[in-house]
Order: structure tokens, then C-alpha cells, then sequence
């Protein structure tokens, strides 16, 4: 089984949050759960300052945190399934704990006050035991890992898509979206990035492009103190998350 | 206590679906939703039914990638680009996913409409009656028969925003034509970005956009371009980033701008100048690149003894040039040119000389280098003017028609159409061609240079000169809300009979009398030949993906079907276009004699493969010598008088550092912009006359990422992550240094009001110590008033309020082009 992967390379990433829509629509995801996000940093001041961005999905930790904390085994890593951290959604209590311990913040609650009003659950109201039901939504659902429109009360996560990558040709070292033969299989947040930022690939293979860029350029774990051990490595200037700054009030 | 009510959810949840487990395929009940519902599945990793792919065009900017749409049981659930079209290559940028979205939206019209109460305003609800399209045909054809029978044809007006091809758009010249009015249509463009055309007019003779060859360029100046924000075709732009980025040598990017963004974020360098300004650095960096021998010798030629006399204010012998394929480099010099050094531009812009040095030097020194702009410097009265000392950077680097140059765009082999319209013409049609000016009086003496001015139009019929319209009918254009000093246009369409064809509501909707929705563009039958892209000839075609939702169908029907209702033989003309798909079918015919390199020939095959297209670019200039290419190679050589004909289309036949475009009208431009008239010509420093008169802040509105059209400010998705860079995830905000804040007493995150000289809006404050001081940034997008239950929720449509109304209508007296950022305002808490 492969160990699937990623790799963002930030010297080629324009910020334009194309992997974030993708994910959103893919997934179903309501405003603001985006499991895939893009946060913005900005330090010094004009005329020299600047402005950073960092791509973010769930790190799919080898040693992932939200799995030690979870009280009813609903978050695991599956190892049969390429290391992917999943959420059985028949588990879930919503209790949170996951999303206190993360330390990237990438798992979401959505069953709270919506970020944009009027509140689309409400809009789209939930049928057969979902929280809402958007009439585009995809025709993948699988809730034993957290693929599809989640149920109330439980939290949700980036699957790496797991939905596609599932039904790609065992052995394969990387999932280019540029092969046709492979595209349909490729997470939506890579399969779109439109300068290519974003590759995905087998971490166990070394002949993968996946380990041939993180060897190459020097590819780092986001937050490698922790121990966590990421299977999202980042390439290029920047590839750090800035210190928290409380916003200004003077 | 949460937990365990989450629980108990669950549980009694898990009895409730019992061993069947979950089926999660209902979808909300939509009234008029004709498509298949899903069937019921056990909990399991299965896919639902069978998925369709269709071939289709975004919609949400002009750049038009190719996207396939995935169809699963009658609905559409998934965007990607398309990797067989050359401009998405299989990506696509933050909006087109949304699409699925835009087909869904529950705000959407659901049908034909008559507005009932007499009455329009802000607050007056229309009123609206359903009524069946014939009913709706019939009552607008009668009232422009009437006009027709009066002799008024020509106060009934078209308005259009995104015209996409033949199909649509492209109906209008007929209309105009057999109708007998001049105002069919008034185009969006000088709303839009027409200053760089007009540059480009002014001196290559191009009345055009660029196309870019950005993959095998090394250098890039870009000037006020929203590069990787708003810029076109943003999509194959990032692409192209992503590549320039990582090739070998790595591409050197310097950005000019006037507030921090991602595109500067992201370059080598940055220089923030002051609003108004890029043409200053353009010419100091020109002024280097002669001064310092920097200039493309063999493009621009070369001081017959080889030795360079550009010294600083000084002038040189005009013989003693020997130019190749530019006109008037030493009078440019000498009138202009001189005296523009790195150290006059850092008193005007400023930006510290060293630095406009250093990009100077840069951009002198390695090739292929361009510059590129859009709106940031030419939305100024002096616009043309910085457009042209940017562009002519572009001719000194040698990069026109070059290799990791600029060039422009080819059209599409299409047949003709089913009829000619010159065979159709009546008495009225005779009798009315070329009696009246248009409503927006562009192509007159009152502007000169420019083909549409839409933000004259409301101000025009106000004052009932040159007449007033009684009836108008807008095509994806909102200038009630968009057009500078927008309320203008609340008056003229309280008075006029109004028809508004948008998919969705809007503030035009609000003023219409009827409504007829078009299909959203996943419904749509519709071609598109290509923006400016690679040069290359292309054309695209939206693919239905499903039968439309509700009871909609495209614009170009309309058009059809109310001129079938015409009398006369203008009827008769229409009877023979008969359909979108007709006309469609008929213009592919062209494609049978010229085949696309993806095998597309004819109509059936345009719809499997969704585009068409012919690689290569006919032509190239290398090393100040202009190929043609011969079917293998660029290998025939172009003469004198070939290069003028195809490419430069100037009087000269050269680039003109001094134009002959402008010296046509150089009394005019004498008398708007008080430029004596032996100078028009030059690429120049023109202070740029900012409306508000003394206030202090410099206010520019940028469009991001997300702006999709017009429709992001009713997106729920779109409006989440409008605005990343300040937390803008529920509205846009007003971006201030915090000194000019602090200076006003105003806090991170307080409502302000800006003033200008028409009135005020209200926004919130977010600090961004990356700005200049003196100047405020609020992206473009909300402040809409009738755009839909999430453009108004949250207090989206008061704060930040629309930016259009403190927007004075002036506009750049040569290419017309309205000046979005030029105004000057007042901030204060609120």
C-alpha cells in the first residue's frame, strides 16, 4: 500500500485559493469549513512590508494528534487506505477534542452559527440524515470516512480525497493530474492548481516524484517539533507559519 | 452537555435509519427543478448513477476556459478545467468551481417576468407577474414597431458587459442595422480597460489587448495589472507563473502598483507609487535605457557611428539616428524624454531613484523582456498617456511580435452566417442609418478616439442630449450599480421601458418593467472565440450540460425571436437566423476547409471536443527581422509594407514614439487635456487631474481573485474568502495604514465613511501598515442592493456600500475609459 503524500511548493504558489473552491465543491463543504484554506500573514510596514501565504490541507500526521485525544475511536489513521487520518462519522460525538489538539487547525465543526448569512443549511435543508443537502452535491459518500455531506454533531476533515485516490491503479508512484490517464484520481485541490504547486505521490516509493522534489528542494514539515510527522511536506521561501499576532486595538 | 446532546443526535439518528444506514442523495426541493432525483443507497464508498462530462466555457471572467462539467443523474456536481482547451489545460482558477453554484442558486429567476407597479425606485418592489415568453416577445416587439412606425427607432438601446461571440454579442451590429438605431450596442469597454488599448493604438497601431508570450519571457515589468488577482486569462496567467517561476533562467519579475498585493507579494521586487503615476517610472526607466545604452539596437536601431549621445537633458541631431522599425526616438528625446530622469520620477512618485534604476538596468539588460499594464495606470485622465510610456518600453526591449513578446490575437475561421442583413433592409432601416448619434455620443467629435462611452449614456438621456431613449435592453451589464456616479442611472431607467436579461437579480432588474432570465452558462448553447490569449486563433462553445432548471434559454435566442416580430423584412431576416443553434451550425462551416488541430471540423465535433483552434502565431520578429510562417517554420521574410498591413498599423508602419493617431486629433487634446499641440504625440508626463479636489486620500477599489463578473457578492463560498489577505471571510473591508487612522482617531476594525465630492458610503477598517499612507484600498465587490438574500445579508450592502457612488463620472478624454481610481477622499469615523 502506498503512503500517500504531498508536497506545495510555495516559490511557485500564487494565493489565489483555487485549491480551496475545488476542495469546497468536491467535498460539499459549507463557507468557511474549508479544509483546504489559505492563510494570509503580512509583517513590516511600507514602503518594505510583505505579505505571505500558506496553502494548508490536514497533514495526515504519521503520529497525528486528533487520533490520540479521539474518546470514541471515531478519528484513525488508516493504514490500508495510504495513511489517510479519517473521521467515522457513525463515531462521532462532536465532542471536539480532535480540533483542540490539531496542531494546524484543519479539522472543522459546521453545525454552528454559519460564517455568511443566511445559513445555507437552512437554504438547503438536510435530508436522509444530513446536515444539509446542497442540490450539486457529489455522488461520492462513504461515512466510515468521513466522504460526502457530514451528518449534525460530528467534525470534518480533508480525506486527502479519498473518494478518488482510492480508485487509482494500484503501484502507481504519483497521481499527476497532467496524465490522463490518472487525472480523475487526483485530490481536487491538486488536480486544479493552476501553477502547479501542488504534487501527490506514493511517500514509500523512492523513485516518486513526490520524494524526488522533497530530496531535491530541501522539503519540510510544517511545525516538526511537535512530532507529528506530516505527510504534507512544503518547498520554497517561506514555508513556515508565522507567531500568532493579536489584532491591533489602539 | 453539548456532547451529550450530540449523542443522544446521533443515536437516536442511528436508530431512525436503522441497518439501512444512511442515504444521503435527497437534495432541497426546488420549485420548477425538473431533473432526476438520485436513488437511495446503503451506506458504502458506492458512486451514484452514471456521470456525464460536458464540454463548456467559464463564465466568470473573460478569458474563457474551457471547463468540463460533470453530470450525475440530471445534476451537475463537479467543475474542472478542460485539459484538451489550451487556456485551462485541466486547471482552473478560484472562481470556476463555484460554477456549480451559479446553476443552483436559489435567488435565480425562474421565468419571464412584467414588472406591475408603475413606480421604480430602491425600495419599490416590482412586483413581478409571471408571464409566458410569447407574452413577453409580443409586448417588447410591438413597442419598438412603434418606435419604428414613429421614427424613434433610435431611442431604443442596447447595453451590454460580457459579449462572448456570434451567438450573442455578435447579433447586435444587425439589430442596429435593420431596426435603425445607432445604439445596438453600448458596449462596456469604456468601463472597463480601454486606456491600454488605446496606448496601443497610439503607437503599434493595434486598437487592441496583447496577447503575451510569458512562457519564454525573462523579464517582466507589470504595472497596475492585478497580475495574479484580476488580470486575464488569470487562469493560463498562474500557469504560466508557476513555469516562469521554476524554469531555467528563473523569469525576474518587478511589480508597479499602488497598494501591496499578492501579485507584488509574490515578485522580485516592488515599487509602490503614487496613484496616477506609473507612466512617471515608465519614462525614467525608458530615459536609463538610453542613457545607458540599453535600448534593443536591432528593433530600434542605433546612432549610425555606434556611439551613444542620450546624455541627461541634453538634445541630440535627429540624422545622427538611424531608427529600424520605430518612428520618432529623437524627437522624443529631445521634447520629453531628456529630462525624465530616475531622480525627476522620485519627485513625483515617490519611489527612491536607486530603485527605479535598478529595474531599469534590469530590464535593459536581459531579453526577452516586457512590460505589461492594464487598469491601474490608465483608469487616470492622464491614462493613454502612462499606457503609451509603458508600451513604449516594449518597443526599446525589442519585444513586439518577438519571442517571450507581445503580439495580437487572430480570429476564428467561421462561415457566414445564415443571411445577410444588408438584404433585409427596409425604409425605415434606410431612412434612419446614420440620421442620429448614439446615446453615449462615442465616435463623435465629443470623443473622438473612443467606440463606446456606457458611462455617458444615463447622464446623456438626463439632460435630453443628444435625445432621450425610451426603451433599453441590457445584456450581463449593471450600470445602475457599476458605472461611475451610478445613481445617475437610477433616473434615466425610471423613465425608460427596461428589459434586463440576467440569470439573476440586480439592481437593473429592480428598475426593469420586464425580465427575461437567460440560462446560467452550464444551459447554454454559445461560442466564444478566444480574448486576446497566445495570438493563435480559437474558439470555444458552451455545451448545455443539463436542459435548463427553470423556464430560461439563452440571450441570443431573445434577440431572435423579438425581431422575428419585427415588420417587415426584418422579420423575415430573423425567421432565416432562427435559432442560436442554427446560427452556430452555420458558422462552423468554416471550420470544414480549416480544420482545428484537436480534428474539430465541423458543429458536431466543436461540441464533443468544446473548442477550436490552429497553433501556430503566423508571425515573428527576431532580431529586428519580421517572419511569416511558411507552414513549417518562420521562415519567410516580411516586407516594409507586409509589416505595416499585418502587425504594425500605424501611418509609419514603425512603433511611433511620436504618434500620428493622436496628431489626427491634436486640437482636440490640446483643448481637453492643455498639451500643446506639436507634442500629442510623445509618450509623456501628464499630471493627472484627481476628481475630489483637495482631499487627502488617494481611493482605489481593485477587483481580487474572486470577483466573478458581477455575481461573487451573492456567492456564499465566494464571499467567505473574498478578501484572505485581512480576514475579509464574511465582506470586503476598507484596507488603511494605520498612521492615516490613528491620525483620524479610527481603530482596527471601526465603520468609517468615506466622502467624496458626490456623498458618502460606509465600510470597516482593517490596518495594513503595507500601504501608502495616503492611500485606501476597498476591493471591489459589495455594497449591491438587489443582488439576492446573501448580497444584502449581513449588512453587505450598506457596509461596505457601493464605491460606484462616490465615483465621479470623468473619464480619460482620449480612450474614455471611466477613472476608477482617481478620486480623492475624505475619511472619518462613522
Amino acid at each position: 500500500m502506498a503512503k500517500w503524500g504531498m508536497v506545495i511548493d510555495l516559490d511557485k504558489c500564487t494565493g489565489c485559493q483555487a485549491c480551496t473552491t475545488a476542495c469546497g465543491m468536491e467535498n460539499n463543504t459549507l463557507p468557511g469549513e474549508n479544509w483546504q484554506d489559505v492563510l494570509f500573514y503580512s509583517e513590516g510596514e511600507y514602503p518594505s512590508g510583505q505579505m505571505k501565504w500558506l496553502p494548508r490541507p490536514c497533514m495526515q500526521c504519521e503520529d497525528p494528534s486528533c487520533v490520540h485525544v479521539c474518546p470514541t475511536r471515531a478519528t484513525y489513521k488508516d493504514m490500508n487506505a495510504g495513511g489517510i487520518v479519517f473521521v467515522d462519522w457513525n463515531k462521532c460525538i462532536g465532542c471536539k477534542y480532535c480540533m483542540i489538539a490539531c496542531p494546524y487547525g484543519v479539522r472543522f465543526y459546521a453545525d454552528e452559527k454559519p460564517l455568511v448569512e443566511p445559513d445555507l443549511k437552512n437554504i438547503f435543508p438536510g435530508e436522509n440524515g444530513q446536515l444539509w443537502s446542497p442540490p450539486y452535491q457529489g455522488p461520492d459518500e462513504d461515512w466510515r470516512r468521513g466522504i460526502g455531506v457530514q451528518p449534525k454533531g460530528v467534525v470534518s476533515k480533508c480525506t486527502f480525497c479519498y473518494h478518488r485516490v482510492s480508485k487509482a491503479p494500484e503501484g502507481v508512484a504519483d497521481l499527476d493530474e497532467d496524465d490522463p490517464e490518472l487525472v480523475e484520481f487526483v485530490p481536487a485541490c491538486v488536480r486544479t492548481c493552476p501553477p502547479k504547486a501542488r504534487y501527490f505521490g506514493d511517500l514509500d516509493n523512492p523513485q516518486s516524484n513526490v520524494n524526488r522534489l522533497i530530496g531535491n528542494k530541501r522539503g519540510v514539515r510544517l511545525r516538526d517539533e511537535t512530532g507529528n510527522r506530516p505527510q504534507v511536506y512544503y518547498l520554497g521561501a517561506g514555508a513556515g507559519v508565522p507567531a500568532f499576532q493579536r489584532r491591533e486595538r489602539s | 452537555m453539548n456532547v451529550l446532546k450530540a449523542l443522544m443526535t446521533r443515536r437516536r439518528f442511528l436508530q431512525v435509519s436503522g441497518a439501512a444506514g444512511v442515504a444521503g442523495a435527497g437534495a432541497a426541493k426546488l420549485v420548477g427543478f425538473t431533473a432526476a432525483t438520485s436513488t437511495p443507497k446503503t451506506a458504502g464508498a458506492q458512486a451514484r448513477g452514471q456521470t456525464r462530462v460536458t464540454k463548456n466555457i467559464c463564465h466568470q471572467c473573460p478569458a474563457r476556459c474551457g471547463i468540463n462539467v460533470y453530470t450525475t443523474n440530471g445534476r451537475v456536481h463537479a467543475i474542472y478545467g478542460d485539459p484538451g482547451n489550451p487556456i485551462a489545460n485541466g486547471k482552473l482558477c478560484p472562481k470556476g468551481h463555484l460554477g456549480t453554484y451559479f446553476l443552483y442558486d436559489p435567488d435565480r429567476f425562474k421565468g419571464p417576468m412584467r414588472r406591475t407597479n408603475p413606480r421604480k425606485g430602491r425600495n419599490e418592489d416590482p412586483g413581478w407577474e409571471p408571464i409566458t415568453w410569447e407574452q413577453a416577445y409580443d409586448e417588447i416587439a410591438g413597442r419598438i414597431n412603434e418606435l419604428r412606425k414613429n421614427g424613434e427607432s433610435h431611442k431604443f438601446a442596447h447595453f451590454y458587459g460580457r459579449g462572448w461571440g456570434p451567438s450573442d454579442a455578435g447579433l447586435y451590429g444587425a439589430w442596429g442595422q435593420l431596426i435603425g438605431t445607432p445604439n445596438s450596442a453600448i458596449g462596456h469597454a469604456s468601463m472597463c480597460a480601454e486606456g491600454s488599448k488605446r496606448a496601443k493604438a497610439a503607437t503599434d497601431g493595434n486598437n487592441s489587448y496583447n496577447a503575451y508570450d510569458y512562457r519564454n519571457t525573462n523579464c517582466m515589468l507589470i504595472f497596475g495589472a492585478g497580475f495574479l488577482e484580476a488580470f486575464r486569462p488569470y487562469n493560463k496567467i498562474m500557469q504560466d507563473w508557476g513555469h516562469m517561476r521554476s524554469k531555467s533562467p528563473k523569469t525576474r519579475v518587478t511589480t508597479i502598483d499602488v497598494r501591496m498585493n499578492p501579485t507584488m507579494a509574490a515578485s522580485d521586487r516592488y515599487l509602490m507609487t503614487k496613484p496616477g503615476t506609473d507612466g512617471a517610472i515608465a519614462l525614467a526607466i525608458a530615459h536609463l535605457m538610453l542613457t545607458e545604452g540599453l535600448w534593443e539596437k536591432d528593433f530600434v536601431g542605433d546612432f549610425r557611428d555606434g556611439r551613444n549621445r542620450f546624455r541627461a537633458g541634453q538634445t541630440v541631431r535627429a540624422f545622427e539616428f538611424e531608427e529600424k522599425w520605430t518612428h520618432g526616438l529623437v524627437d522624443w528625446w529631445n521634447n520629453e524624454l531628456k529630462d525624465r530622469t530616475p531622480s525627476w520620477a522620485e519627485s513625483v512618485t515617490g519611489v527612491p531613484a536607486r530603485e527605479i534604476i535598478e529595474v531599469a538596468r534590469e530590464f535593459g539588460t536581459t531579453r526577452p523582456a516586457m512590460a505589461i499594464m492594464e487598469r491601474g495606470p490608465t483608469a487616470h485622465t492622464n491614462g493613454v498617456y502612462n499606457g503609451m510610456a509603458i508600451h513604449a518600453l516594449n518597443a526599446l526591449s525589442g519585444c513586439m511580435f518577438a519571442k517571450g513578446g507581445l503580439f495580437y490575437q487572430m480570429g476564428p475561421s467561421y462561415g457566414p452566417g445564415p443571411a445577410n442583413p444588408a438584404d433585409y433592409m427596409d425604409d425605415i432601416a434606410n431612412e434612419m442609418r446614420g440620421k442620429y448619434p448614439r446615446i453615449d455620443m462615442a465616435r463623435t467629435e465629443r470623443w473622438p478616439f473612443t467606440a463606446h462611452m456606457m458611462q455617458e449614456s444615463a447622464r446623456n438621456h438626463n439632460a435630453g442630449d443628444p435625445y432621450k431613449l425610451k426603451m433599453a435592453m441590457f445584456f450581463s451589464t449593471n450600470p445602475i450599480w457599476t458605472a461611475p456616479d451610478a445613481p445617475e442611472w437610477e433616473k434615466m431607467l425610471s423613465e425608460i421601458f427596461v428589459i434586463d436579461t440576467s440569470p439573476f437579480p440586480g439592481e437593473t432588474a429592480m428598475f426593469a418593467d420586464i425580465v427575461l432570465p437567460e440560462s446560467t452558462y452550464l444551459e447554454r448553447l454559445q461560442d466564444s472565440p478566444t480574448y486576446p490569449f497566445e495570438g493563435w486563433p480559437m474558439t470555444a462553445l458552451r455545451v448545455p450540460a443539463i436542459d435548463p432548471i427553470y423556464d430560461t434559454t439563452e440571450f441570443g435566442n431573445m434577440m431572435i425571436e423579438i425581431g422575428k416580430r419585427i415588420e417587415g423584412p426584418t422579420g423575415e431576416y430573423y425567421r432565416r437566423i432562427d435559432s442560436v443553434e442554427n446560427l452556430l451550425r452555420h458558422i462552423a462551416r468554416g471550420f470544414a476547409d480549416n480544420p482545428g488541430d484537436n480534428g474539430v471540423n465541423d458543429f458536431e465535433s466543436w461540441k464533443e471536443k468544446g473548442v477550436w483552434y490552429r497553433k501556430p502565431y503566423h508571425w515573428r520578429q527576431h532580431r529586428g527581422v519580421f517572419y511569416e510562417w511558411d507552414g513549417e517554420g518562420y521562415n519567410r521574410v516580411m516586407s516594409e509594407e507586409e509589416v505595416k498591413e499585418k502587425l504594425i498599423k500605424t501611418a509609419s508602419g514603425k512603433f511611433e514614439f511620436k504618434s500620428s493617431h493622436l496628431e489626427g486629433h491634436a486640437d482636440y487634446i490640446q483643448r481637453e487635456l492643455g498639451i500643446p499641440s506639436a507634442r500629442v504625440g510623445y509618450p509623456q508626463w501628464v499630471e493627472p487631474k484627481h476628481t475630489g479636489g483637495n482631499r487627502p486620500l488617494h481611493f482605489v477599489t481593485p477587483k481580487t481573485p474572486l470577483t466573478a463578473e458581477g455575481r461573487s457578492g451573492n456567492i456564499p463560498h465566494a464571499i467567505a474568502i473574498q478578501q484572505p489577505i485581512v480576514g475579509g471571510n464574511d465582506r470586503t473591508y476598507l484596507e488603511v495604514h494605520p498612521q492615516t487612522a490613528r491620525d483620524r482617531g479610527i481603530r482596527d476594525g471601526d465603520r468609517v465613511r468615506i466622502r467624496s465630492d458626490l456623498g458618502t458610503i460606509e465600510a470597516y477598517v482593517r490596518f495594513v501598515p503595507q500601504h501608502r499612507p495616503d492611500t485606501i484600498v476597498l476591493p471591489y465587490e459589495h455594497g449591491h442592493w438587489a443582488q439576492g438574500r446573501w448580497a444584502t445579508g449581513q449588512g453587505r450592502d450598506r457596509t461596505p456600500g457601493n464605491p460606484n457612488e462616490i465615483t465621479a463620472n470623468v473619464s480619460d478624454p482620449i480612450s474614455g475609459l471611466a477613472c476608477y481610481y482617481t478620486g480623492k477622499v475624505d475619511l472619518e469615523r462613522a
